[in-house]
């Protein structure tokens, strides 16, 4: 019996030493936390993203890894939901021990993650949640002196610097005098919409209206009847793909046809929007953070190389975000020359200065906001069914369709 | 008035949908006695089925039908014989475990679904999809009319199904007392199979009318369960004629509230009638019609 009892003990003691080596062994892969909707109705950004990161590390990967080390990525599914998202960060945090979380799709998801990121001081490099607030310390409790203790950074612009590339084509070109706004009743969606109209009043656009509705909406036309009544210039929406998709569709069917139609990236430029839109797809404009005829070195490659591994139509700037913040962890981890600490791999964030597929990245401080990479954000529009980058003109690759003449292209 | 005369045809005719996803819920729940929460899953499933004839066949969506009605109510037979009805037999088994069994074959369903079509959106694209007619400056789309006449047309056929038929006696009798109905001779497990069937292939029906009004992916199911669900207890468990009213009704406050308060309250509207049904007319419009 004592002998029995002796065993159990020596036993479990090896087995917590063999735990203990686990952390140990040097030469294994640096495991990162990824946070991503892998389910739910969010589920196919979640999938575009998590091939970006497979498709990157396959690539840092086979050109030596970090310093002879291989990166690994650990996903972990939020669902779309916040607290499931809180949940995610904590387990990756908590039980696989990562050193650092990435990804970060929904605004009130990452929002979410990032709080449980900050509470246990891991540095989290958010590449898609695009709410304001997730890189202004003030709704962490933190002022914007407060760089060494905010753990969070963010590649992508947020939500309302999406529609500055925007805003010289309206003044410049199309000077729309009224807009009708209509959104996705998100963090997402309502911020959107809110500095929208803040742009469209120094532009001197007057809005007309402000609607907003909830995700999988199946009947659009009391929103658009309401915009249809008041007659504006422009529509402007903020929505992910099927809604985007639903919109359009509903109001080919109303016979709706203000100037011009402007999407606030997420779902207009993805070829899911035009593949279920169909024709009412034609002429959108919108928004976009990238695209791939972009004159960045890599781009193209990107592009080219994940068509070639996962066929279908190809990523848009979901894609880009998440196969260049692998590349950016690959460049964080280079530089922390073999201590993989949370601190260390902090203070390799602040001296991040590189280029990516989806433009150069640096995080820097302005307004509120510190910690946070700024961007040009461009136009696309789309055209005979295939999405073409019209602004800034510099840098197009096809004319502005406009003015839109809705009875050939809806016909 | 323009927009009233639009918002009351949009409403009706989302109501017929509404109804159609409604009536197979309401069926299940009166005779089961649960809340079969692999309901728009079912649906889910039916709408792939007409998908992949639409997309591989090149079957039309609305000819599919022969395809997804039979079946899912095969499948739902299976379903209910082998993973439902054993749960019923012991009565040590409280009910809540079957509900918990409908949660557990919606999972399982969902993830089959994206193991087999991925979490991509798909939709169809036929000649008639975005077509609306254009009655003086009010748009009606013709597939959510389609939709709306074949509810109708569902919801007379399963009327008189229950009214006129022995099977439809027979289901009636074991909604109304399981044992009393196998004292006199009906074999209520058979009935409770059938009926879970019957059901599903009514939400198949719906899955099918919908796909070319709306989109598919693996999760699309869920937020439909609900609409059924409200649907249910609006129209009184069992009641056909409940459903298609409640259908109507849940649409028509939805659609009239998006226009005239805020469309961003759109899924509150529908919340409020229903709380309102519960406190004042607890067992549904059933209570006022009687059948």
């Amino acid at each position: 019996m004592k002998f029995g009892k002796l065993l159990i003990a020596l036993l479990s003691v090896t087995f917590l030493f063999s735990f203990n080596g686990c952390s140990k062994k040097d030469n294994g892969p640096i495991k990162i936390g990824v946070i991503l909707p892998l389910t739910g109705s969010k589920a196919k950004f979640g999938a575009m993203e998590k091939n970006s990161y497979e498709l990157a590390k396959a690539e840092i990967n086979a050109k030596g890894g970090i310093n002879g080390r291989k990166i690994d990525f650990a996903y972990e599914d939020d669902t779309g939901k916040p607290d499931v998202g809180r949940a995610a960060a904590e387990k990756l945090i908590n039980v696989d021990k990562v050193p650092m979380l990435a990804g970060g799709y929904s605004s009130s998801v990452t929002f979410a993650a990032a709080a449980v990121a900050q509470q246990y001081k891991t540095p989290f490099l958010v590449n898609t949640g695009s709410v304001d607030k997730i890189t202004q310390p003030a709704a962490f409790n933190l002022t914007v002196d407060d760089g060494a203790k905010f753990y969070i950074y963010r590649m992508n612009p947020p939500v309302s610097e999406y529609a500055s590339g925007l805003e010289t084509l309206l003044s410049e070109v199309v000077k729309p005098a009224s807009v009708f706004l209509i959104h996705e009743n998100t963090t997402f969606g309502t911020k959107g919409a809110k500095s929208f109209a803040k742009t469209a009043a120094k532009l001197g656009i007057k809005v007309l209206g402000n609607e907003s509705y909830s995700s999988g909406t199946v009947d659009f036309k009391p929103i658009l009847l309401n915009a249809k009544k008041l007659k504006p210039d422009m529509v402007y929406m903020i929505s992910y793909v099927m809604d985007a998709a639903m919109l359009m569709k509903q109001a080919r069917e109303l016979n709706f046809k203000p100037n011009l139609y402007v999407g606030a990236g997420a779902g207009f430029t993805m070829p899911a929007f035009k593949n279920n839109a169909g024709k009412a797809s034609e002429g959108v404009f919108s928004a976009t953070l990238w695209h791939q005829t972009l004159p960045i070195p890599g781009a193209k490659e990107f592009f080219d190389n994940y068509v070639k591994k996962y066929a279908g139509a190809g990523p848009d700037y979901h894609g880009a975000e998440a196969y260049s913040a692998a590349y950016v962890v690959a460049d964080v981890l280079k530089r922390c020359k073999g201590d993989y600490s949370k601190e260390n791999i902090k203070t390799a964030l602040d001296a991040t200065d590189m280029m990516t597929a989806f433009g150069p990245v640096k995080f820097t401080s302005y307004g509120e906001k510190i910690h946070q990479n700024k961007m040009t954000t461009y136009v696309v529009q789309w055209q005979d069914g295939s999405l073409k980058l019209v602004w800034p003109k510099n840098l197009a690759n096809a004319p502005i369709v406009y003015p839109i003449d809705y009875n050939k292209i809806w016909k | 008035m323009e927009i009233f005369l639009q918002s009351l045809i949009s409403g009706l005719l989302v109501g017929g949908l509404y109804a159609i996803i409604g009536l197979g819920m309401s069926l299940i729940m009166g005779v089961l006695k649960i809340i079969n929460l692999a309901h728009g899953q079912l649906m889910m499933v039916a709408m792939y089925i007409s998908w992949s004839a639409w997309n591989y066949l090149g079957v039309d969506p609305y000819l599919s039908v022969i395809f997804s009605v039979p079946l899912t109510f095969y499948l739902a037979k299976f379903l209910s014989k082998y993973l439902l009805n054993p749960l019923i037999e012991k009565d040590s088994i409280l009910p809540e475990n079957q509900v918990l069994m409908t949660v557990g074959i919606g999972m399982v369903l969902v993830e089959l679904a994206r193991f087999l079509f991925t979490s991509d959106y798909r939709s169809v694209q036929t000649s008639y999809t975005g077509q609306a007619w254009d009655l003086g400056g009010i748009s009606i789309s013709i597939p959510l009319l389609i939709a709306f006449l074949v509810s109708l047309l569902l919801t007379a056929g399963l009327f008189y199904l229950l009214r006129n038929t022995d099977l439809g006696r027979s289901i009636r009798a074991t909604a109304q007392d399981r044992l009393a109905a196998s004292l006199m001779g009906v074999s209520a497990e058979k009935i409770t199979i059938l009926t879970y069937g019957i059901g599903s292939a009514l939400i198949a029906a719906a899955g099918t009318f919908f796909l070319p009004i709306f989109y598919l992916y693996p999760d699309v199911g869920p937020e439909f369960t609900a609409k059924a669900f409200v649907i249910t207890i609006l129209g009184g468990l069992g009641s056909t004629v409940g459903a298609i009213t409640g259908g109507i009704v849940l649409a028509l406050a939805e659609t009239f509230g998006a226009t005239y308060l805020s469309s961003g309250y759109r899924d509150a509207y529908g919340l409020v009638i229903f709380l309102l049904v519960l406190v004042f007319l607890p067992g549904g419009l059933k209570s006022l019609t009687k059948v």
